[in-house]
């Protein structure tokens, strides 16, 4: 019997043990599956946004906030998959840090637009450089304002889609560029129709051309600024000279890249420079680029109907500032031509005129008084002694020492000259 | 002939003040005109932002330019007095003798005349700079004119005449500050400081140097002759109605000039753009179309109270939405795994 017990004894500790498992392993599996997405260690993220998904990914569910807007709480895991987001392998719990398991807590927030500034914070936890930066911007600062409309981050880019924008050289990717403009039409969609029809919005909107100027080209990211305000204005030439004097760009579309010095040569282009440069909070109408040639609706100067070659047009655009102005003002702006034979020869003859008259009269003027002078040191020179005591005696006619032998020079020259007349 | 005296009478009170006036409207011209010419020199925009800026630059500069004007019509009533009531010489018309002078001065600083050139009461220098001021004034005051009033130079003149009166303003300006610095710096600073346009008078040596054969006419007493009274009187009552009336159609035409048009001038504030600047598209259908029926009956669709089942299917959709979520648990977990799997393998 003691053998019998003492050979049962391990067995029967080893049964107990295996049922003290087995019964843990049990009700940890009771337990543990409604507190899994709380606890998911973090190589096991996958598994915390499959959860999420496994409602989200095709839920047609939308929150209804009390003002009435409707938010879909549908995440595409396709399109999250691809999104900037998604490609960092962020966890759902990551953003949405209160959502710890389900059921969820209540979404606090009158309105989608108060729901999204909660999370505001967040994004700024990661994307600290733009949020500082659009603080600043004229949208942060509407935003400050307490104007509704103003844009958050999620407004311009969808934290659960927004695609990475910059290749990896750091240059917006062309698609990123193509997109913008849609971006900014959701809330300045009349800015957007008159873009579209320009000369810059088709070569983005339609062609997805490089070379031309998207939203942000002009107006800036994160740090957009005021466009109406006197700076903008005042910088706005050199803003369109950024791609406008670049000579492989414009060569391609046959354009000149002497706008801007000949702009700046003008009146309007003086003026606009010096209170860039002195007094740039100088409110101003003087014209700069966009005041002619239009700001969105920007259109080629040989365009049949709106180009500003055509005299009419230009005419137009001076009347703006210049009401009385009639047919033959235009002309008074050369469009940004350097004066030559063939484009305001007028002028051109004037400069020509003055290249030689300049030299010619200074040139005389110069010999004169070279010789002049020369003369006068080397008669001071041959009587250093007279010469300083006429000095020491304050006579104004110092250098003209030898009066004696001259004056008679002079008589004899005199009666001559008498004889003469 | 007696002794002759030390200093002469070369300029009257009235012919200073015109000097004076000169130096502060041409001075005034110049360091304003000239930084406007090169706006990009450092040294024009240490000018500039000393004025306060462009604006107040361009004020003064048509201010000094009208006092310039102003200047130059005193000149020429003054002028025509001296001429035909005081009976004076032309002094100041150039003629062969002063080319004659030139070269014979320039001959005798090149070694080879003996003597330098017996000059009048204007030598050829002076009449050189005099004729260079009228011949800049008449420029300027022109193209000055087209600058100031572009809308209606362009009434009568081809558009192109702006730009070249500004060509011509520009190019002239730089001569004439030139011509001083160069000319009337040199002989009437550098070579010897002669004061005689500030004091009136000159030294004997000056006269005997700069104006020899005037100071002959001086002492012979040639320039001393009286004037009859009654012949003076009888001149003058010729020329003042005359001046007075040349000189109030001349200050009419500075007024014009002044004034004749503002729009090249003034900041007339821009026309506000006709687009609007937040227009927000129309809002794209929400996915569910029921959402908007729900939301009038509870606003808050996802509470925070653990949902039991029975509120779900009160609100109408949830029923659908479990539906859903169970049958299609694990297909949906397959798409879920296969969107991270993307992650996976990008990063």
């Amino acid at each position: 019997m003691s053998d019998k017990i003492k050979f049962l004894k391990p067995v029967l500790m080893v049964t107990a043990a295996a049922t003290l498992v087995l019964t843990l392993l049990f009700v940890a599996s009771q337990v543990l599956p409604a507190e899994g997405m709380r606890l998911l260690p973090e190589q096991d993220l996958q598994t915390g946004n499959a959860e999420c998904l496994l409602c989200h990914g095709q839920s047609d569910q939308v929150v209804s906030f009390p003002n009435g807007d409707t938010v879909s709480i549908r995440v595409s895991p396709s399109e999250f998959g691809k999104s900037a987001h998604g490609l960092e392998l962020m966890a759902c719990t990551d953003c949405h840090t209160n959502i710890q398991g389900y059921p969820h807590p209540e979404v606090v927030g009158k309105s989608q637009k108060g729901y999204s500034a909660s999370y505001v914070e967040l994004c700024q936890d990661c994307h600290e450089e733009q949020a500082s930066q659009l603080s600043d911007s004229i949208h942060g600062q509407v935003l400050a304002a307490g104007n509704e409309n103003a844009p958050l981050c999620m407004d311009c880019h969808d934290p659960h889609t927004q695609q990475p924008v910059r290749n990896a050289q750091g240059n917006l990717t062309r698609s990123a560029r193509h997109e913008i403009p849609n971006t900014c039409a959701r809330c300045h969609s009349q800015i957007f129709d008159q873009y579209a029809l320009s000369v810059h919005g088709v070569g983005i909107v339609e062609e997805n051309n490089p070379d031309a100027p998207t939203c942000t080209d002009c107006h800036g990211v994160h740090q957009i600024t005021d466009p109406k305000s006197t700076h903008f204005r005042l910088q706005s030439p050199e803003l369109c000279a950024d791609c406008h004097t670049n000579k492989a760009v414009m060569a391609k579309y046959g354009l000149s890249t002497d706008v801007l010095n000949t702009y700046v040569s003008d009146f309007h282009g003086t003026t606009v420079t010096l209170f860039e440069k002195v007094t740039p909070d100088q409110p101003t109408n003087t014209a700069v680029c966009f005041d002619c040639h239009g700001v969105h609706d920007i259109s080629r100067t040989d365009d049949p109907e709106k180009g500003l070659q055509i005299k009419e047009n230009l005419l137009l655009t001076c009347k703006k500032c210049h009401p009385d102005a009639t047919t033959n003002f235009p002309d008074s702006w050369m469009s940004h031509y350097i004066p030559s034979k063939e484009h305001y020869p007028l002028v051109y003859y004037v400069n020509l005129f003055y290249k030689f008259f300049i030299p010619t009269v200074l040139g005389g003027m110069a010999i004169f008084v070279v010789s002049d002078f020369s003369r006068r040191m080397i008669e001071r020179r041959k009587k250093p002694g007279q010469a300083s005591e006429e000095d020491a005696s304050a006579s104004p006619a110092a250098p003209e020492a030898p009066k004696d032998v001259k004056g008679e020079g002079k008589d004899e020259d005199a009666k001559q000259e008498v004889q003469d007349e | 002939m007696s002794k002759k005296p030390n200093t002469f009478l070369r300029f009257e009170v009235m012919q200073r003040i015109e000097h004076i006036l000169l130096i502060l409207s041409f001075s005034t011209l110049g360091l304003t005109g000239l930084p406007q010419k090169f706006p990009t020199a450092g040294i024009s925009l240490f000018i500039v932002s000393l004025f306060g800026g462009i604006e107040i630059v361009r004020v003064v500069h048509r201010v000094a330019a009208t006092l310039f004007m102003l200047e130059a019509i005193y000149h020429l009533v003054d002028a025509g007095y001296r001429l035909y009531v005081r009976r004076q010489a032309a002094s100041m018309l150039p003629g062969p003798d002063d080319v004659r002078d030139a070269l014979k001065a320039f001959l005798y600083n090149l070694g080879i005349a003996r003597s330098r050139p017996k000059m009048g009461r204007f030598n050829f220098v002076e009449k050189a700079e005099y004729w260079a001021v009228v011949w800049g004034l008449l420029i300027m005051a022109v193209t000055g004119f087209m600058l100031w009033n572009p809308v209606a130079t362009s009434l009568v003149l081809p558009g192109q005449a702006i730009p070249a009166a500004k060509a011509a303003h520009g190019a002239e300006a730089i001569l004439a500050v030139l011509a001083i610095l160069i000319w009337h710096f040199y002989h009437v600073h550098l070579k010897k400081l002669n004061l005689s346009i500030f004091t009136g008078r000159v030294s004997l040596e000056e006269m005997e140097e700069e104006h020899a054969a005037e100071l002959e006419k001086i002492l012979q007493g040639e320039q001393q002759k009286a004037v009859d009274d009654a012949k003076l009187r009888k001149r003058k009552a010729i020329y003042l109605p005359i001046a007075a009336v040349f000189s109030l159609a001349m200050l009419y035409g500075v007024y014009r000039f002044v004034t004749l048009e503002q729009t090249a001038i003034t900041t007339i504030p821009p026309k506000e753009s006709p687009v609007e600047i937040f227009v927000p598209q129309t809002a794209t259908p929400a996915p569910s179309p029921t959402a908007k029926a729900v939301s009038n009956e509870a606003p808050l669709q996802v509470v925070s109270q653990p949902m039991d089942i029975s509120i779900m299917v009160l609100t109408g959709t949830w029923s659908e939405g479990i539906e859903g979520i169970v049958a299609s648990s694990c297909s949906t977990r397959d798409d879920a795994r296969n969107a991270l799997d993307l992650n996976n393998s990008s990063g």
